[in-house]
């Protein structure tokens, strides 16, 4: 019986969306919008931190030995390294197989090929550090050693990638918390408008025995509904935005394979999205009430 | 039994609209509340709904003092008592019968018992034909009649009547209160009526209450209204 009375109370509410679409429509494109740029966030962020990942498994460091340094030294360099604790593989490439991987390279190009032997190749090692940001770490300690001729670090590249997707989540929480805060304003502003354009029936309703839940829940469930709306416009939009520029963006990206993405993510992304919607225009409305009736 | 025990009202603004009232009212009485506009009618009717809370007293309805129900308990007060409002208090934008209905929607009724007990009333007050009407379809004494099958609708103990012939001509006042007399009669309702209609208090010949200037002055059964109490 409550289960049909709360059905019943939905049929209520959208018989009121409709009866009154323009503000519904003011509620819902703003929810849509602030979950759509909050959608784009989060993908920039995920896509951020697959990029930083992947650079992070690639060796990030290579220190390339004088041709004099012996192996017993080599291997005690590598021991140092490895006792940093920062790093995640330590691999020694000798001059053999630089010249192994030189030749891999090359294999297309073989006036380059010609006349190189190991002697020209210095050897080195790659080293895959734990976290980005111990780059630098490895860097200054392996440039100390006089064997090694030269390092290789890709050090900066990382750092501005931290950086970017340092600022691409702090922008994306100072944007969205914005956005959401204008959804949550206009959601007040709706409902409240709804409250006042139904005074005379929640006036007589409170005087023939409705009991508060019963007049609230109509606006709590409007509320809802431009919540799950809004938030399943913006996944979708998001989808197609995506889908389309699938192209484009593993272009962009080069080696880094991020298509096709998991279908799942999307699902995830709706139902996160849904849930903060719901919360917000549910939010909103409970103000609204309490503003306009105080209802509690 | 209803039961005021020396009831005050003071509002905010200093206006003493109740002074030390007490009264008892039999379940089943009929009983009008007459004096002149502003001696503390509405207010005293609007004690027994918790619309209003006195400054002082008890209000009581059967053994309950209904003052000490909590907030979450009002709803359920006011589903025992039936309300005319002096302005009707119709929606225009709903149907003759979607007014009638909304103190059982409120109640959780489902639609096929809303349907059969909405018909019921709807006939009994003459009004069925004039179910899919709108309010500004009717004429004034079918308005009251609305707002009283309304205030029937569930079944209440009290019905609460503030006024209900203020706006209607003289035979329609009359059919009104013949049609409140019929449920008092029928249904054993227990019915306050606030009035200061001369012609309609003396020709039921039931309880009459008299006050002025927020008191009672007299308490009659089967009493009358003079003209002179009316302009005092």
């Amino acid at each position: 019986m409550k289960r049909r009375a709360d059905m019943k109370q939905v049929k209520k509410t959208v018989k009121i969306l409709r009866r009154s679409p323009y503000q519904a429509i003011a509620a819902l494109l703003a929810m849509s919008l602030t979950f759509f740029v909050s959608s784009v966030f989060v993908v920039l962020i995920i896509g951020g931190q697959v990029v930083l990942n992947y650079i992070e498994q690639r060796p990030q460091v290579i220190a390339f030995f004088k041709d004099e340094t012996p192996n017993s030294k080599i291997t005690e360099i590598i021991g140092k390294v490895k006792a940093t604790g920062y790093t995640k593989e330590v691999k020694f490439v000798s001059k053999d197989e630089a010249l192994a991987i030189y030749r891999e390279r090359n294999k297309d190009e073989p006036l380059l090929l010609q006349s190189v032997s190991a002697d020209f190749l210095p050897a080195s090692i790659d080293i895959s550090v734990t976290q980005a940001s111990d780059v630098g770490k490895i860097t200054s300690l392996v440039k100390n050693y006089p064997d090694v001729e030269k390092v290789i670090t890709p050090e900066d590249l990382v750092k501005q990638l931290v950086k970017w997707t340092q600022a691409i989540r702090m922008g994306g929480i100072i944007f969205v918390s914005t956005l959401m805060s204008i959804s949550f304003l206009i959601i007040i502003m709706v409902v409240g408008m709804r409250i006042a354009l139904r005074r005379d029936e929640i006036n007589i309703m409170s005087l023939v025995g409705a009991t508060r839940s019963y007049i609230a829940k109509p606006f709590l469930i409007e509320g809802a509904i431009y919540g799950v709306i809004g938030a399943s416009v913006a996944t979708f939009l998001t989808y197609v935005l995506l889908l389309a520029n699938a192209r484009g963006i593993q272009d962009f990206l080069g080696p880094i394979q991020v298509f096709p993405i998991d279908p799942l993510f999307f699902v995830y992304l709706w139902i996160g999205e849904v849930a903060v919607a719901v919360f917000l225009g549910v939010a909103g409305a409970s103000l609204a009430l309490y503003r306009y009736l105080r209802i509690k | 039994m209803i039961k005021l025990d020396k009831v005050t009202k003071k509002y905010p603004s200093g206006q003493l609209a109740l002074d030390d009232v007490s009264l008892e009212i039999k379940e089943g009485e009929f009983v009008f509340l007459v004096g002149p506009s502003g001696v503390g009618k509405t207010t005293f009717l609007r004690l027994f709904t918790r619309e209003v809370r006195p400054t002082s007293g008890r209000v009581l309805i059967g053994e309950q003092d209904i003052l000490m129900l909590s907030a979450k308990k009002v709803p359920y007060l006011r589903r025992r008592i039936g309300t005319i409002f002096q302005d009707f208090k119709l929606l225009l934008d709903r149907t003759i019968f979607e007014n009638v209905a909304v103190p059982l929607e409120v109640t959780g009724k489902s639609e096929k018992e809303i349907e059969r007990e909405v018909s019921e009333i709807l006939e009994s007050v003459g009004l069925l034909e004039k179910a899919n009407s709108f309010p500004i379809q009717l004429s004034g004494g079918e308005v009251q009649r609305t707002a009283i099958a309304r205030a029937i609708v569930g079944g209440p103990q009290i019905l609460l009547a503030d006024e209900p012939t203020a706006d209607l001509d003289p035979l329609t006042a009359e059919s009104v209160v013949d049609l409140l007399d019929k449920i008092n009669k029928e249904r054993k309702t227990t019915i306050i009526m606030a009035t200061h209609n001369v012609q309609i208090v003396n020709k039921y010949k039931k309880r009459v209450v008299s006050m002025k200037k927020g008191k009672i002055t007299s308490d009659e059964k089967e009493g009358r209204y003079e003209a002179g109490q009316k302009d005092s």
